[in-house]
């Protein structure tokens, strides 16, 4: 086990050592990419100054809100929709019709609604991390095995607790799946984000080094974005195991 | 009874005229698709029939009750449950105190020889394990009325067997009314005090026959002549049908 783990990182460091061989040698000029040593002296150093860790605080606060609001509501209409036809009929097209357009496209809008501080980000953080979550939530509830509602029913469960007793846990492994999707969509549009209007957070962090031309710091942000994504999978993933032993999730 | 509608429309049974006495062990014959499992989800009140009625102590069977409890062929556990939340689910949904509920969980338990395995997933149980928890998760309510599906139609034949066993002890010693549905002709007749033929599709009552000798527990019933004289007289019933169906 502990012998595979390492092998799977020998990749990403050849890729990294063959990175900083290229700019070393010239191959890659520092006008076109940062020297891997470079990027990682910036970050080094960013993480010792601590001057990143205001940023992360409220990147992860909205990423944070509007995951958790996409959660909620996202397992409440999934249910809904799986349940009852009205509501999905009703719901169905808009979803079909939401689900191409890139959701960063429509902050300018959340602006004008909800105004240019957090609440117009987290409005469309959460609209984007819905998406998974819905269709992950319809289609657990309503793939959810007749015989076990039957067998619910006929061992005294009234058609108003199925919902509660047997349809929301039968649809918990494909809801954890879109919830795990939802994650790497929140991170995603929270740069997005950030990009158009903030004066904190780690896509402001990124836009501003980058116009400044300070690009090692820039792409310091990013390996730093990227390592906290995969981390929080990791956790989730964990987390998940722990919490659902009784499901053989795929690894 | 028929399913779907328009030219879809599959006639699954028909003119199903059968009574079932109580503490009987009744046993169904078949073959496959002859609406054998269709029956019991009528009796169970999971389907409505589109003709007739059915009627249990004389009131008309309108829903699933606790008083006829179902044991599927398989995968009818909750997967999120432990063997004893599975066993215990009738009786915490009747609101039992937990106390109570651990000792009827508990007894059941031990009744289908579960010890030590109380807090496992049924993913982490066998096939026939797994039947065995269904089967005490059902006889925990209480029911009147056992119904079973196929129950041990994906077991192998030794698990089989055993299970075969412990369901007639089982109806011995609480004297429930069993209705058995299954394609096995041995297990009708090694079960059945009463065995019910169906015809193939539409499913109609071929003949009913009543089995006038005893198999007790455990017995090497292939050693009987009585019973492989029996059995034959029934799978030839079978056979015949089968013939009929495959042209």
């Amino acid at each position: 086990m502990k012998a595979l783990a390492t092998a799977k990182i020998i990749p990403l460091l050849l890729l990294l050592a063959a990175w900083q061989a290229a700019s070393a040698t010239g191959l890659l000029p520092k006008s076109v990419l940062p020297s891997f040593w470079d990027v990682a002296a910036s970050l080094a150093g960013m993480l010792r100054s601590g001057e990143i860790v205001p940023h992360t605080l409220a990147s992860f606060g909205r990423a944070g809100a509007g995951f958790f609001a996409a959660v909620i509501g996202g397992v409440t209409l999934g249910l809904l929709m799986a349940r009852i036809p009205v509501i999905e009929r009703a719901v169905e097209p808009i979803l079909l019709l939401i689900y191409p357009v890139p959701k960063p496209a429509m902050i300018p809008l959340f602006m004008i609604w909800l105004g240019i501080g957090d609440f117009s980000k987290i409005a469309v953080i959460a609209l984007a991390c819905l998406l998974p979550v819905v269709v992950a939530t319809f289609n657990g509830a309503r793939s959810v095995d007749n015989l076990l509602l039957w067998s619910a029913r006929a061992r005294g469960t009234p058609e108003r607790r199925l919902l509660w007793r047997v349809v929301l846990p039968a649809a918990l492994p494909q809801i954890a799946a879109g919830v795990r999707t939802a994650i790497a969509i929140a991170i995603i549009v929270l740069v997005s984000s950030e990009f158009i209007s903030a004066e904190k957070g780690l896509g402001y962090l990124i836009f501003a080094y980058g116009g400044v031309g300070a690009n090692d710091a820039m792409l310091a942000v990013v390996i730093y974005l990227a390592a906290l994504g995969y981390l929080l999978d990791r956790c989730y993933l964990a987390g998940l195991r722990r919490l659902m032993s009784w499901h053989a999730f795929a690894h | 009874m028929c399913y779907g509608n328009g030219a879809e429309e599959v006639k699954a049974l028909e003119s199903i005229d059968l009574a079932i006495e109580e503490h009987e062990f009744v046993t169904i014959v078949g073959p496959s698709g002859c609406g054998k499992s269709t029956l019991l989800y009528l009796v169970g009140g999971f389907l409505r029939p589109t003709s007739g009625s059915l009627c249990l102590r004389g009131r008309p069977i309108t829903g699933p009750g606790p008083d006829r409890g179902i044991v599927f062929q398989r995968y009818s556990l909750f997967p999120w449950l432990t063997v004893r939340g599975n066993i215990g689910y009738g009786l915490a949904e009747k609101g039992m105190p937990r106390a109570e509920r651990n000792r009827i969980v508990d007894e059941h338990v031990r009744l289908v020889h579960l010890q030590g395995f109380e807090n496992r997933y049924p993913r982490e149980l066998s096939g026939g394990m797994q039947q065995r928890v269904a089967l005490a998760q059902t006889l925990a309510c209480g029911p009147d009325i056992l119904l079973m599906d196929e129950p041990f139609g994906a077991l192998d034949a030794q698990t089989r067997r055993i299970l075969q066993d412990e369901v007639r002890r089982i109806w011995r010693r609480d004297i429930k009314t069993v209705l058995f549905v299954t394609h096995d002709v041995e297990e009708a007749v090694a079960l059945g005090t009463r065995i019910v033929v169906l015809t193939a599709r539409p499913g109609r009552v071929k003949e009913v026959l009543e089995r006038d000798f005893d198999v007790t527990d455990g017995e090497e019933f292939e050693a009987n002549p009585a019973f492989s004289a029996f059995k034959l007289r029934i799978w030839r019933s079978v056979k015949e049908e089968v013939e009929g169906a495959l042209g």
